[in-house]
């Protein structure tokens, strides 16, 4: 069958060589993971919260008095900061798992339907929409031990896609295609694809003229922003046996000339941001790294999965400074918020931790986690892994995965200003907490 | 105690207020969160929508909605029906206590949920067709293909008196048999038209091309996305 025309432009709009205002995944295109605005060291009430049909991994974003985000009920949404009220919703037709990123009055965001979408931030109203290769998740024969090991599995646990990134007048963000797209921000044209051998759900972090992605080829990129051509590339783990280990979801974060990211290879790397050299490697006893590093100060701030531990690590050397227990599986990317270290974990706990000693100072549960209505949580709120994940058979894992999911759990990254924090929920609510 | 609220309860002070709801349907094995927004206007007249965020509803809009006093019914039509399924309804009761307690009925089934009341109502408006620039106006004729038979389509587009009044549309497609496709909704922003046909699961979203007298869009029809262009048949 013919594809349709990749994009059809809506309305011109300017877009300046470099967008004064924006805001994106992580707070910045070198996705630092460091919020300009302090969080709160004590929690009081929720100050606001905004329902939505379906669950929530989109992550907020503020631009001008609005918060933007996605929902798995296929909504693209603009809330006002103070209230909470809606401003306007854009349907497409697929979960928006994405974060959006705004940029000149445009937010740009992709969406399961395998279209990415440019809405006149005023209004919700389309500017252009483009046609990538399509959207899938991750998928393999006998994947994660699943049975039967022939057979093709989709990963329960490639919850999010790609978000967009925005400079200098180009959009960049990858696809389930296995692509990395830059897009005319302004015309929705096809600047370059770079082709990877798998889903590419990362976003890519931009700094010096270069974009840094991983695909769950187990290849992590350079590429020139302007050219599309690689620029270097470094191969993670492999795992051919149920490709378990392998692959980035971690989006990188950039500072200081050394690329930061998580691996599924249970690896955190540090990688010399012009020549792809492998400064050094964090291990992390066969647990996911999902979580996108937050780097300030001099350390590395990120949480891991099946171990649940909340990790810094010193960026230079990678020597281990924090190693403190959670109580479940952390997807989430940490945000460094003045003094505080806010990390959004699966068993519907959002929780604020000192950012020298790791102290918890404060935790905010979803009602529907506090409610823990069929167990999927202990009594103290961990994973209760044997009641959930009881069979490896049939759809068993996949339906345990959603019902581990439901039970509110956060993987939506927190957004902080004036005091207040931003966190999405899959109880499908928007909270605002202060 | 019971003797004081029925009290208040006879009084206009306990009428259903105008608010935002919240709670659970407690259907057995599965508690769906149920939020829904209630308010009256000053003509006195009641509008009001759902979001039901376990089944990917949100400001579906009420149908049927009647409010008597401290009690209100009202049916979840085009979000959560199929054919030979009757809506969804929900009959619900102001509590002494200030909450809305009601029953949930589907598919033959009754559940019942509490809802208390957490803020001013958020009613979504319906979404709605807009007027259309008069360049779109007319008749309009295409072709695509569609597991390898073709489909003949037709629009005419016309506008009302009074350039603010919403569009009308004559959708037909042409295949084996004619159809005659019922348009839900129709919006121009710009350059840029959609038109949604619930009913057949078809959109068309197309951008108006005026030099070439074209409309060049895409056509949705469940997993097919096929390019169609339509042009002007009386130009």
């Amino acid at each position: 069958m013919k594809r349709p025309p990749l994009a059809f432009t809506l309305l011109t709009c300017a877009v300046p060589l470099i967008c004064p205002a924006q805001a994106m995944f992580r707070g910045d295109a070198a996705h630092t993971g460091v919020s300009a605005a302090a969080a709160p060291r004590t929690f009081h009430r929720v100050k606001w919260k905004f329902p939505t049909g379906d669950r929530i991994v989109s992550s907020p974003v503020l631009q001008d008095g609005v918060i933007y985000f996605g929902s798995d009920d296929g909504g693209i949404y603009a809330v006002e900061e103070e209230t909470g009220r809606q401003l306007w919703r854009h349907i497409t037709n697929g979960p928006v798992c994405a974060t959006p990123a705004v940029a000149d009055g445009v937010v740009f965001v992709g969406s399961y339907d395998g279209k990415f979408y440019a809405l006149d931030a005023k209004t919700g109203g389309p500017k252009w929409k483009f046609a990538t290769g399509g959207e899938r998740r991750f998928e393999a024969k006998g994947l994660h031990g699943f049975l039967p090991k022939n057979q093709t599995i989709a990963d329960p646990f490639d919850v999010f896609l790609s978000s967009p990134v925005v400079v200098k007048g180009v959009v960049y963000f990858g696809s389930g295609d296995g692509h990395l797209y830059a897009v005319d921000a302004a015309a929705g044209e096809l600047r370059w694809k770079f082709p990877t051998g798998d889903v590419v759900h990362a976003s890519p972090a931009y700094a010096d003229g270069i974009l840094y992605f991983g695909s769950w080829d187990s290849r992590f990129y350079a590429v020139d922003a302007t050219t599309g051509k690689e620029k270097w590339r470094f191969h993670a783990g492999e795992d051919p046996l149920v490709h378990n280990q392998v692959g980035f979801q971690s989006s990188p974060a950039v500072v200081d000339g050394v690329v930061y990211t998580g691996c599924r290879d249970a690896n955190v790397y540090a990688l010399d941001a012009a020549t792809g050299k492998e400064k050094w490697r964090f291990g992390n006893e066969g647990s996911w790294v999902i979580s996108s590093p937050a780097v300030a100060q001099g350390k590395v701030y990120f949480g891991t999965s099946d171990s649940s531990l909340y990790h810094v690590v010193d960026a230079a050397t990678g020597k281990p400074v924090l190693r403190l227990q959670g109580k479940a599986y952390v997807f989430s990317s940490p945000v460094v918020a003045g003094d505080v270290v806010l990390v959004g974990v699966l068993n519907g706990i959002l929780e604020a931790r000192d950012v020298k000693t790791g102290d918890v100072l404060w935790e905010f549960r979803t009602e529907t986690s506090r409610r823990n209505a069929d167990w999927t949580l202990t009594a103290d709120a961990k994973l209760n892994g044997p009641l959930i994940f009881s069979s490896g058979w049939r759809e068993k894992p996949l339906a345990a995965a959603d019902r581990q999911f439901a039970i509110g759990a956060i993987f939506s990254t927190p957004l902080v200003a004036k005091g207040v924090v931003f966190v999405g929920s899959t109880d499908g609510a928007m909270y605002a907490l202060e | 105690m019971f003797l004081f609220f029925a009290s208040l309860c006879a009084s206009d002070a306990c009428a259903l207020p105008s608010a935002r709801w919240e709670g659970r349907i407690q259907i057995p094995g599965r508690e769906l969160t149920l939020v829904v927004d209630l308010a009256q206007d000053s003509t006195g007249t009641w509008t009001g929508s759902v979001i039901l965020p376990g089944l990917g509803i949100k400001g579906a809009p009420l149908g049927d909605l009647v409010v008597k006093e401290t009690e209100a019914s009202f049916a979840i039509k085009d979000s959560l029906s199929a054919p030979g399924f009757e809506p969804a309804r929900c009959k619900t009761r102001l509590t002494p206590a200030g909450g809305l307690n009601g029953e949930f009925l589907q598919g033959g089934l009754s559940a019942p949920f509490e809802l208390t009341r957490t803020g001013a109502p958020q009613v979504e408006p319906p979404r709605v067709s807009t007027s259309i620039a008069r360049e779109f106006e007319g008749e309009w004729k295409g072709r695509y293909e569609l597991m390898g038979y073709p489909r003949d389509v037709t629009l005419k587009l016309s506008r009302p008196t009074g350039s603010a009044a919403a569009a009308a549309a004559d959708f037909v497609i042409v295949g084996k048999k004619t159809n005659q496709l019922p348009v839900d909704l129709l919006t121009q922003t710009g350059d840029f038209l959609a038109i949604e046909s619930r009913a057949f699961g078809i959109t068309f979203e197309a951008r108006l091309k005026k030099e070439a007298g074209e409309l060049q869009g895409v056509l949705t029809q469940g997993p097919f996305e096929l390019p169609l262009v339509l042009r002007r048949s009386n130009p």
